[in-house]
């Protein structure tokens, strides 16, 4: 019986191959979507899942309360982590801090890193990374010491055994290698190297970082003794901070409330709230959009089945009727037509799997994840594969076998009776969901589309045009010292117009600072956003000031005792003469009444477009380390770049010049965001493609069943236009149908995905116009194929074959 | 003796079909006794019901109202599941449009019943190869229905209905797709078959197959309006 089911099976597929190549083709496409989609929503939940004792690690972060005003930090103060370690049902806890930009020496060799932290030696009991030399009990004892990560050891030394009692020169120190470890998987700590913290901690007194509650500098992460005792600790800390960290920041006269919240560490990934977080972190939303497409994928397809299955049901009445008259019952007829979804489901599955392995690295590339072709060798995967099989194979099988298990064989038998081919009303309100669903992707992807364009050519505030930015390495006062010798240098070449030095540039974090401002005579602490430049960052950058002016080198004052605010700031602080207002800055911040307000600069965005403008302050300080500004002209630029390059080389002879340009720079900020139109776009037009798939079969099928109609019209005088006219008619109201349920939908879901930008378009109804004349274009051109066909019949023809 | 032993037995057999507006009565009452070895002919013009009859009697359609017994078991108003049962154990269906199966070969559609049966493999294809080359299509055994003549057609769709050796044959216009030679041969077949002990009720338009038979019943709007025994039938029979 089996083999007679196997062999109807493929004989029809094989008879009819439009149909076939239509269903396979389309359920492929779904399914290899889904398996790519499955990659990479596995890989997004992988977080932290490979240290095996994930589930007991949390990690203390930190809330500001400052006026009303909360900021939280994945940083906390250097005293938490001793205070934390005398709790009980802890096990270990471990600190550590970022070394920021590093530029390491070794053999004549020059390497940067921005991803090394000072750990404490207790760091590997928490996460047990697998030490490939080196003690992990001891590693981190000794002042001086790092422990690198098997690719770091691979890049500097060419392998671990040549690592190991290595000494590397820092700028400032040096350190020898004592251990190599093993990045195993993914975890929000994207750490390249960690060096002893006893090397730092050296510097300082105990005391002095035992009792500094308002320094945010360190991560802190707490092994517990089991994974219940999260709310213990919470409560812990929360008795901690009321009892001492507030009372001692009170007596300190900081006017602020600090909390700190224990999270876990699976948790982590996700959670993008915090400021100064040790890595980029995932975005919850994007798992869950990506998630809601592959299904999405998979319906559409399956609707495909299952519509084109009932649509072309009559030609397989006889056969179900013969069965029946032959001794089959239902059951039996259900089974074989379920077993037929099932297996045009494992042909469509084959086929995507080679699909998957052909896209794979586009894939890869589209993502900027790392996903090998072995995938499939996993048993979850495989567990993902059988659960795609029977849910499509019997899902979308279950309603033709049930459908076509219903006839009667009394009545199919009869060759003057033949079945509608199931109910027209249930295809339609199937191709109506297909659509609908299609217009959402395509509503969704012009949003985002919009949306970016919008960010990129907003107004900033500043123009980030053709601004080459120069890093200026830290720790080497000499550097610093000779800025203004390379400023004159560079400026030789008639290519580069300005030339400024700055701290912070935008699309960094800027530091935030306790400042005093004169309210209503009184001098009032605030904090805000402070920013230190030269005295042409300003014109460089090409902001404009709206009131007073801005640095002047012939003011000597200014660098001591003049800051310039935004238009945010003066708005905040409810000035409506800004200049001249006193401020309280540095260390002199109570009493210094010196410093005046200069400066009122038009607001210029720092952050992206996802943010407002906060209120900020723009201190004077002409030779700061950070970066060197340069405007170049465009004519000329790669000439330009490689003079300034020489220029850099005999001025900094150990560091080698590392230089971005600020347009990219900033609109880095959008990555996620970009990431994610290219793959909804590619998503999306996936959508309609099978959709479109699915509604060329029903026209063909509609086609097919209007023949007679089609052929008594043509005699009587009808058109070939009018007849296309008519078969397109139906399909046209469908999409229309689709038009309008899309539109409320997709409205909603992208003012949400809108309200993460302080700065977003307005959903104009053109959006929504053109998403759907896209949507019935496309399916008009679907159809029409058919219809003309149709409508080129030979009438005579046409009505001789019913 | 088991010629007496009635295979069908029908008493006020009523079908009415109800659409959205009309009533429609298709059988109004029939009672009809088939015996176990008999060859019986259903006539009668267009629309007076016997398809209807037929299919009610081939468990294809159930009656409004009445009885019915299949060898003595009343089935008039048994579950789709227990027909289905009944109809592959007892019954052999030849239908006017031969109704074979387009994706299956000649062998493949003969040895059908047996599938659902549940027969084994080797005696499937003894029994399959024993009905073609009674029907004469043996060596057409790998060809699909497309392939054959009308004639060869409908051997094959007699083949598979005697394939299971049922007690009952039901015919409907075995002859109305073929040409009076094929015809002649197809009512061979058939005749042959209740030779042999078959039961075999045949609906017809044509009066020179239901020569055929030993009973022919008249079918008029519903009713049996008369029942003639075929006289030269009998009279071959008892020479």
């Amino acid at each position: 019986m089996f083999n007679n089911y196997l062999k109807i099976a493929v004989r029809n597929l094989l008879r009819n191959k439009v149909y076939s190549a239509i269903n396979i083709l389309g359920l492929a496409i779904g399914i290899a979507s889904c398996i790519l989609i499955f990659l990479y929503v596995q890989d997004e939940l992988s977080y932290e899942n490979h240290f095996s004792k994930s589930g007991r690690i949390t990690r203390i972060v930190g809330e500001v309360i400052f006026e009303g005003h909360k900021d939280e930090f994945a940083v906390t103060p250097p005293a938490l982590a001793p205070a934390v370690s005398r709790f009980s049902d802890i096990e270990a806890v471990t600190q550590f801090n970022r070394a920021g930009k590093q530029t390491i020496w070794y053999n004549n060799q020059t390497f940067t890193d921005e991803d090394l932290v000072f750990a404490d030696s207790v760091f590997f009991k928490v996460f047990d990374y697998e030490l490939l030399a080196g003690n992990p009990a001891t590693a981190l004892i000794a002042p001086h010491t790092i422990v690198l990560t098997e690719e770091m050891a691979e890049k500097i030394f060419g392998g671990v055994e040549q690592a190991m009692g290595e000494v590397l020169q820092f700028s400032r120190d040096s350190y020898t290698v004592t251990g190599v470890y093993r990045n195993l998987g993914h975890s929000h700590l994207n750490v390249s190297g960690l060096l002893s913290k006893a090397t730092i901690d050296a510097r300082t007194s105990a005391e002095e970082r035992n009792t500094q509650w308002f320094n945010l500098n360190n991560y802190t992460y707490v092994l517990l003794q089991n994974e219940e005792q999260i709310a213990s600790l919470q409560a812990q800390v929360d008795d901690l901070t009321q009892n001492h960290v507030n009372p001692w920041i009170k007596e300190n006269k900081l006017n602020a409330q600090m909390k700190f919240i224990v999270q876990p560490l699976k948790d982590i990934h996700f959670d993008t709230r915090y400021m100064h977080s040790i890595s980029s972190s995932g975005n919850i939303s994007y798992v869950y959009i990506f998630g809601a497409v592959a299904v999405f994928l998979l319906l559409i397809a399956s609707i495909n089945y299952m519509n084109l299955a009932t649509a072309r049901s009559a030609k397989r009445a006889k056969e179900v009727g013969l069965r029946k008259v032959v001794g089959a019952d239902r059951s039996q007829i259900i089974r074989q037509f379920l077993g037929e979804s099932v297996l045009l489901t494992l042909i469509a599955v084959l086929l995507a799997l080679a699909l998957v392995q052909i896209f794979i690295p586009s894939f890869n590339n589209l993502t900027e994840k790392n996903f090998s072709s072995d995938f499939f060798l996993q048993w979850d995967f495989l567990l993902v594969i059988l659960a795609i099989v029977l849910l499509v194979g019997v899902v979308a099988g279950s309603y033709p076998a049930f459908f076509l298990s219903g006839f009667k064989p009394a009545d199919v038998l009869k060759s003057d009776k033949q079945p509608r081919g199931g109910s027209a009303t249930l295809r339609r309100a199937l191709v109506v969901l297909q659509f609908s669903i299609s217009l959402i992707m395509i509503i969704g992807t012009i949003v985002v589309f919009t949306q970016m364009h919008f960010l990129k050519s907003a107004d900033l505030g500043f123009n980030k045009e053709q601004v080459m930015v120069i890093d200026v390495p830290g720790g080497d006062s000499t550097l610093v010292q000779r800025l203004p010798v390379i400023k004159q240098k560079l400026l030789q070449n008639p290519n580069v117009l300005q030339v400024s030095n700055s701290y912070s540039i935008p699309a960094e974090p800027t530091n935030r600072t306790l400042l005093l401002m004169e309210q209503d005579g009184k001098m009032v602490e605030k904090t805000m956003d402070i920013i230190a430049v030269d005295y042409d960052f300003i014109s460089l950058m090409g902001m404009e000031i709206k009131e007073g002016r801005n640095f002047s080198r012939d003011m000597k004052t200014d660098e001591k005792s003049g800051i310039i605010i935004n238009e945010a700031a003066a708005k905040w602080l409810g000035w409506s003469e800004p200049i001249g207002k006193k401020v309280g800055t540095g260390e002199n911040r109570v009493g210094d009444s010196s410093t005046r307000i200069i400066g009122v600069v038009k607001d210029f965005h720092m952050s992206s477009l996802h943010t407002d403008v906060q209120p900020l302050a723009i201190t004077l300080a002409p030779e700061s380390p950070g970066y060197l500004l340069a405007r170049i002209s465009p004519e000329n630029q790669a000439a330009t770049i490689s003079f300034v390059e020489e220029q850099w080389r005999m001025f900094d002879q150990r560091h080698p010049m590392e230089y971005f340009f600020m347009d990219e720079f900033f609109d880095r900020q959008y990555r996620a965001e970009e990431k994610m139109l290219t793959v909804f776009g590619y998503f999306a037009g996936l959508t309609i493609l099978i959709a479109c798939l699915g509604l060329f079969g029903l026209a063909s099928f509609t086609a097919e069943q209007r023949t007679k109609e089609i052929g008594i019209r043509k005699v009587l005088g009808s058109t070939t236009g009018n007849i296309v006219l008519l078969l397109s008619k139906d399909f046209a109201l469908l999409v229309a149908i689709a038009i309008m349920l899309a539109t409320p939908v997709a409205w909603y879901g992208m003012s949400q995905w809108l309200q993460d930008f302080a700065y977003r378009i307005d959903l104009s109804w053109w959006i929504f116009a053109l998403a759907g004349l896209l949507a019935l274009v496309i399916a008009l051109a679907t159809v029409s194929f058919q219809a003309v066909k149709a409508a080129l019949l030979d009438p005579v023809k046409a009505i001789r074959t019913q | 003796m088991s010629m007496q032993e009635l295979i069908i037995d029908t008493q006020n057999l009523q079908k009415k079909y109800i659409t959205d507006t009309v009533e429609t009565t298709a059988l109004a009452g029939v009672d009809l006794k088939i015996k176990r070895g008999e060859f019986v002919a259903i006539m009668g013009p267009s629309g007076c019901g016997k398809s209807t009859l037929l299919n009610i009697l081939g468990m294809l359609d159930s009656p409004s109202s009445g009885s019915f017994k299949f060898l003595g078991q009343e089935v008039a108003n048994v579950s789709e599941r227990q027909r289905a049962k009944l109809r592959k154990e007892n019954l052999g269906f030849v239908f006017q449009s031969f109704n074979l199966i387009d994706e299956l070969t000649v062998e493949e559609n003969i040895a059908l019943p047996l599938a659902y049966l549940g027969f084994s493999k080797s005696e499937t294809e003894k029994r399959t190869l024993q009905a073609m080359e009674r029907m004469g299509i043996a060596h057409r055994r790998s060809h699909f229905p497309q392939q054959l003549s009308g004639g060869q057609q409908q051997r094959a769709a007699i083949a598979r209905a005697v394939v299971s050796e049922p007690a009952l044959i039901l015919a409907d216009e075995p002859t109305g797709n073929l040409d009076s030679v094929h015809g002649r041969e197809v009512m061979q077949l058939l005749s042959e078959l209740n030779d042999a002990g078959t039961t075999v009720v045949m609906v017809t338009h044509s009066p020179t197959d239901a020569e055929y038979a030993h009973r022919i019943v008249n079918l008029f709007d519903g009713q049996i309006v008369t029942e003639n025994l075929n006289v030269k039938r009998h009279a071959a029979e008892l020479l």
